[in-house]
């Protein structure tokens, strides 16, 4: 029986490494110490693996071939791709990949009925990059990417997220063995507006939604949110408060702790960060 | 589905990583089944109308990356 060791929630952005000038100083130190203090929680935390759920940007997929939820089974991943280390200015790496790990999980969800895709190769931007960037500096711990599709409707409803981490939780704690310790990560949100007529537009008020529900121990009330109330209240970008719910099943009824938060205009995203207690 | 091959076309684009104002080279359009109103609002490089016509708003964001400030 292994066990969830930590429960981090942050949201990503390519101008957060690409243009950290442009943000209003104040907002950008007070975000960034957020994520350094989560940083410094999650390594005390001593995790031996780390589940990333996260969300794809078209980069890896498409409309040819779309997965709702896909799981990476590589041995290592680029993150970021050399393609994406132009964007975001911070140099190109490589990070393992948990591959046993991921791959048994596969297993497993093919074997009682959670129908995962997987993919041997996966390149990340800003999705995965962002966060690791300031969380996993020196990539000292494995990752298992989870992509819920956030970016291409139809989308997996929120319930399935919440489903998708209450699964993740109970394979941790039925099928790993005894002492592993795992680090959950969900990376996306929260409010955002991106590529639509409304772009560059972010909503504190669902921001502050989210995190109170979240602090109070009410994370599963985002779990019923229908896609358009999000595409409403929070935005195309809002969607990928999915891979927020994730861990929020796996952490069914836990508090959140909000190292941070701030509407960053200029980096086009309501940006949080959360500890969650485990 | 046609536009199937609006998000292609900009997708194939994206991955090119070609960031224009508009699309109007007949060359580039050649190979992917458009309609009329889609040709049109690649050659306007009118975004709203590409939205509403199905566009991927991530690729938009990508492709037609001059045409927004931030």
């Amino acid at each position: 029986m292994g066990a969830i060791v930590a429960g981090c929630l942050t949201s990503h952005a390519p101008n957060i490494t690409a243009k950290p000038v442009i943000a209003d100083p104040a907002q950008r130190v007070r975000f960034v110490a957020g994520l350094e203090e989560m940083r410094r929680r999650l390594r005390a935390a001593r995790p031996d693996v780390l589940v990333v759920f996260a969300n794809d940007h078209l980069q890896n997929f498409f409309y040819d071939n779309m997965p709702a939820v896909c799981v990476g089974v590589a041995e290592r991943y680029w993150a970021p791709s050399k393609g994406g280390a132009e964007f975001l200015r911070v140099p190109a790496r490589q990070i393992a990949g948990a591959r046993d790990w991921a791959k048994a999980f596969v297993h497993a969800g093919l074997e009682q009925g959670f129908d995962l895709a997987y993919a041997h190769e996966l390149e990340f931007w800003d999705d995965v990059s962002v966060p690791l960037h300031f969380l996993l500096p020196d990539a000292d711990v494995p990752i298992v990417p989870i992509l819920i599709n956030c970016v291409a409707p139809p989308l997996p409803r929120p319930r399935r997220s919440y489903e998708l981490g209450a699964f993740v939780q109970a394979f941790i704690e039925d099928a790993r063995p005894r002492a592993e310790r795992v680090a959950l990560l969900g990376s996306g949100g929260i409010s955002h507006w991106i590529g639509v007529p409304d772009h560059g537009r972010i909503n504190p008020e669902f921001d502050r939604r989210v995190l109170d529900a979240i602090r109070e121990g009410r994370g599963e009330t985002l779990a019923f949110w229908s896609h358009d109330e999000i595409e409403k209240e929070g935005g195309n970008g809002g969607q990928e408060i999915r891979n927020w719910i994730a861990v929020l099943g796996a952490l069914h009824g836990k508090k959140g702790d909000v190292l941070a938060y701030e509407p960053v205009t200029d980096w086009l995203t309501g940006c949080g960060a959360v500890w969650m207690d485990v | 589905m046609s536009d199937y091959h609006l998000n292609k076309l900009l997708f194939d684009t994206a991955g090119r990583h070609r960031m224009v104002e508009s699309i109007a080279d007949e060359a580039e359009l050649a190979p992917y089944d458009l309609t009329a109103e889609e040709r049109e609002a690649l050659r306007d490089g009118d975004l709203a109308r590409l939205y509403e016509l199905g566009a991927n708003p991530y690729l938009i964001r990508r492709v037609f990356r001059p045409r927004f400030k931030i």
